[in-house]
């Protein structure tokens, strides 16, 4: 990733990483799921619990109440009503290149089609991993660094009339990433970090003036499918993208929405301007948007179920309410789901004291509790850079005498206790790429040893400790993590001094920097944000470690400014590794090396409550977008 | 009763007529009390009012009773496995515990503390910076009442709450800022009365024989006319505490008020919003707590307002001979 589209686009991963995940268990509470429990629970059953933080075993056989969430049993009915009911719009106009929330990542996948995608599985392993999609699997050239996609047959746009998807709107789409107009949004880093003669295209695109007109851009955009090396359309059916070094994870990369596929009218009008038509080559295409009010998707006529392997049609519509207020609105959507006026939850959590009575004295069938591996949310990061304190925070030894303070458990119990909650000493969770546990600052039950901290501190030369200067967001539970931290540090005779920051500007004004001297203003000195990696599976390493803590994303998502050239190296020779087994153990050396520099604390690793009306069959958890798969939903007449 | 009785009594000298009582002085203070002894609502607000104050002065002890003080979190062991509060009566827990197990009855009493320190002192400093504006500008007139009077209009129009979050981000927040922006919305309610009240008195016939008699501007307006403007004043002020603590209350449950952790029952209730109905005991506690104090001081402000009317007084005459039966 280059500095120029980390200034750019860095922030544009916020929104994942800070707002939606962060918003769904921000108030997430109890739940009891397959963790080998109480009797009155409904846990793993068959062959042995499953742990749902690390989920190698997470499906019907193993978790007792998930066959009846899914609720799949009899034959699909055509037609109905999906009502989805929500407080938040959409961030980027419905623009497959743009949007970067797990939300709109659940709808996208109702209208947009990738290369590549993953099925729908109750099986958390089938559910991550990649199948064909609107291509078949790639041909990949024995040297890792070529993949052919060929193009399925029956892929046609909804545009009037119908019209063939190509290759050429792949490459399309994937170029449409570098439009300044589209900044802050999108992820284009990782495809120029990837494809052989993206990076320098895309920085050129990046900086030309975001207000010249479509023709300007779609003249450059159109040069570009001719003049990027890496991706070459030799015809309508065939794309190959030529990568700068192997990446075991490239498929994965082209699995993101980032990566789908751009009719050529998106060319003639301004990206994001309200009104865009947003074409589609899925089971559903949008009809009605009102801007922060509903969203309303039809069935597609022009798409076809022998075209797709991976989604189904089978209610008429989709209607996303998007206007609850507020801070009643999870109440209220909870409400309407039980009631049976709405189906499911676009943004809000199941409220603590619902899913409290959701699971006892049986779990109702309408409650899940999934995983999300790799998720470290919220986590304690140090401004490294910061002067305050005599530089203090640039002293390894303070930070590994912080690692110390911090009660993890009483953490969790912020987020929902133990059973949504699993205490985390590591950057890599469990489930996620090059996970192996370990813990370089052990205390006893994981709930902190302040003694410790306090030794270790005075060893580093402030025996009478320092005083820290916290951002945390104003909403939420990060008031009340905050207040923890606060009370924790101050046992180990550190002062936390907090201001609080409205969640909108948390991560734009509020403790991100656009310069890379930004941070040694040292207006804050530690903070909590949380991270969700844009993908799960076998090859999400580079959606991880490197996102919050390698030097390319500084300014960025890596917050406190860390960098250490030893985890820069981890880090590239992961990136480029052969295999996926060689990338597993790189990123787990990097994990090593990053807890060693101690430039972060973790906090935790969540499951997702989740909930549907009881006229909802085939309930599906998608991984991807942390919620249920819209297309895979049939509704009881 | 037997006859030598009832002789006696007949043969008894006549008691003399009464004499009649002299009419006791009583200055207006000793009237409004005696009125406001008779107000049983008076004097249940000020039971209440004292409790409160009570219950602020005792906050300390009651932490230390309680071993729980108001800004220890105990979430391993103040709440239950999944996070939730701890409901009243669970051991050491008297009105059980907030979402980071911190001790309800505690911290009730901590932000009974920042409610009357704020209600009281915002209102000291509306009232003083009030009557100063208010008798200037309706003493002196012409371009300076305009000016004032204008300031004051503006003020009152002025949305409270944009201005408190610009002030906050600028210079965070905390418990002299909460009060200084209580104080500036404040000081124009009373302003206005000051100033209308001045602009009556200073036609007065004792103003202008003060000033024949050489007095000063300032000698007229503080000694001579302030006096007439008190009871107005000391109505007006009784109200506003409950105003500025309700106005605390809600800069702190929008997290514009007293900073975290300090205990308010403002940024209490914006904590309990988070963790549900089934927890009544986080949000119902401070909000009874809110609602008393408030309601106190409103009905106090009301009684006192009545016992400084000389057109009340047929009520409380009225109530004075009703007490004897």
């Amino acid at each position: 990733m280059t500095l120029g589209s980390v200034l750019a686009r860095g922030m544009g991963r916020s929104p994942r990483g800070l707002t939606k995940r962060i918003g769904f268990v921000g108030v997430a509470a109890v739940a009891v799921v397959a963790c080998g429990s109480t009797s009155s629970s409904p846990t793993a059953s068959g062959s042995g619990p499953a742990d749902l933080f690390n989920p190698t075993n997470f499906n019907t056989s193993t978790v007792s109440w998930l066959s009846a969430n899914q609720n799949a049993s009899g034959t699909p009915v055509m037609g109905g009503t999906l009502k989805i009911e929500g407080s938040t719009d959409l961030s980027a106009a419905a623009d497959p290149q743009a949007e970067y929330e797990t939300i709109a990542f659940g709808l996208e996948r109702t209208y947009t089609r990738q290369l590549v995608s993953y099925a729908a599985s109750s099986d958390f392993n089938k559910a991550v991993t990649l199948v064909p999609d609107a291509a078949a699997m790639p041909n990949v050239s024995s040297d890792s660094l070529t993949y052919t996609f060929k193009l399925n047959s029956g892929l046609m746009w909804n545009t009037v009339p119908p019209r063939p998807v190509t290759s050429e709107d792949f490459a399309r789409g994937i170029l449409r990433n570098c439009d300044p107009t589209l900044a802050p949004n999108g992820n284009p880093a990782y495809y120029s970090s990837t494809i052989a003669g993206f990076k320098a295209w895309c920085t050129a695109f990046e900086g030309q003036d975001p207000s010249e007109s479509p023709a300007a851009r779609a003249a450059t955009i159109n040069a570009g499918m001719t003049s990027v090396s890496g991706i070459k359309t030799p015809d309508a059916n065939t794309i190959v993208f030529t990568l700068t070094q192997p990446a075991t994870d490239f498929t994965s990369i082209l699995a993101l929405p980032f990566a789908s596929a751009a009719p050529v009218e998106y060319l003639k009008y301004t990206p994001l301007a309200p009104g865009n038509t947003i074409y589609s080559d899925g089971p559903y295409a949008i009809t009605t948007y009102n801007v922060g009010h509903e969203i309303v998707l039809t069935r597609n006529a022009a798409w076809t179920p022998a075209s797709d392997t991976i989604r189904h049609q089978y209610v008429n519509e989709i209607d996303v309410k998007l206007d609850l207020a507020g801070s009643a609105a999870a109440t209220e959507v909870q409400q309407d789901m039980a009631a049976g006026t709405a189906d499911l939850s676009w943004n809000t959590d199941v409220p603590p004291a619902d899913v409290q009575g959701l699971e006892t004295p049986s779990w109702n069938a309408g409650l899940g509790t999934f995983p999300a591996p790799g998720t470290t949310n919220p986590y304690l990061v140090f401004n490294v850079q910061s002067p305050n304190n005599s530089g203090a925070l640039g002293n390894v030894k303070v930070r590994q005498a912080l690692e110390y303070a911090v009660d993890k458990v009483a953490l969790g119990k912020i987020y929902g206790g133990a059973s949504l909650n699993q205490p985390l000493n590591q950057v890599i969770g469990p489930g996620a790429e090059g996970y192996v546990q370990f813990n370089d600052y052990p205390t006893k039950n994981n709930q902190g040893d302040p003694g410790k901290c306090k030794s270790l501190l005075a060893a580093a030369g402030f025996p009478n400790g320092i005083t820290l200067k916290d951002y945390y967001r104003n909403s939420g539970n990060h008031p009340a993590v905050f207040q923890e931290i606060q009370s924790d540090f101050q046992k180990c005779g550190v002062t936390v001094v907090g201001t609080p920051i409205a969640t909108g500007y948390y991560g734009s004004s509020g403790i991100g920097v656009t310069s890379p001297d930004g941070l040694k203003a040292g207006h804050w000195d530690i903070t909590e944000p949380g991270w969700v990696p844009d993908w799960f599976g076998p090859t999400n390493g580079r959606a991880t470690l490197p996102d919050i803590f390698g030097a390319a994303n500084f300014p960025g998502s890596n917050w406190g400014g860390f960098n250490d050239p030893a985890v820069e190296a981890l880090i590239t020779q992961a990136e480029s590794a052969t295999s996926i087994s060689a990338a597993a153990s790189l990123w787990h050396q990097a994990d090593q090396q990053v807890m060693k520099d101690a430039p972060f604390v973790p906090f935790q690793t969540q499951l997702t409550p989740l909930f549907h009306s009881t006229k909802v069959h085939n309930a599906i958890y998608q991984p991807f977008s942390e919620g249920y798969d819209y297309t895979q939903i049939w509704l009881s007449s | 009763m037997s006859l030598s009785t009832v002789d006696a009594a007949a043969t008894a000298v006549p008691p003399e007529e009464p004499a009649v009582k002299g009419i006791e002085g009583r200055t207006p203070l000793q009237l409004v009390v005696q009125r406001l002894r008779t107000d049983r609502v008076a004097i249940i607000s000020v039971v209440v009012i004292v409790l409160i104050i009570a219950l602020a002065i005792g906050a300390p002890l009651i932490a230390a009773i309680t071993g729980h003080g108001p800004t220890d979190t105990n979430v391993d062991n103040g709440t239950d496995a999944n996070g939730q509060p701890l409901p009243p009566g669970s051991a050491g827990y008297l009105l059980g515990t907030d979402n980071l197990g911190r001790d309800i009855l505690v911290r009730i009493a901590y932000g009974a503390r920042v409610s009357l320190i704020v209600g009281v002192v915002a209102t000291a400093i509306a009232t003083i910076v009030g009557v100063v504006v208010g008798l200037f500008a309706g003493y002196y007139g012409g371009w300076l009442d305009s000016i004032l009077a204008r300031i004051m209009d503006v003020v009152l129009s002025f949305p409270y709450v944009l201005f408190a979050i610009v002030l906050v981000s600028v210079f965070g927040s905390s418990l002299p800022l909460t009060i200084l922006v209580i104080a500036f919305f404040s000081f124009a309610a009373i302003g206005r009365i000051v100033r209308g009240q001045a602009l009556s008195q200073r036609e007065k016939e004792y103003v202008e024989a003060a000033h024949s008699l050489g007095a000063g501007n300032m000698r007229i307006m503080f000694v001579d006319i302030l006096p007439n403007l008190v009871a107005p004043v000391i109505v007006l002020a009784t109200l506003l505490i409950p105003t500025a603590i309700i106005f605390e209350a809600t800069l702190s449950f929008l997290g514009l008020g007293i900073a975290l952790p300090t205990p308010s029952w403002g940024n209490m209730l914006s904590d309990a919003e988070g963790v549900g109905f089934q927890a009544w005991w986080f949000y119902i506690f401070p909000m009874i707590f809110l609602l008393l104090t408030t309601l106190a001081f409103n009905l106090l402000g009301d009684a006192v307002r009545d016992a400084l009317d000389p057109r009340t007084e047929r009520i409380f005459a009225a109530r004075r001979k009703k007490k004897p039966a």
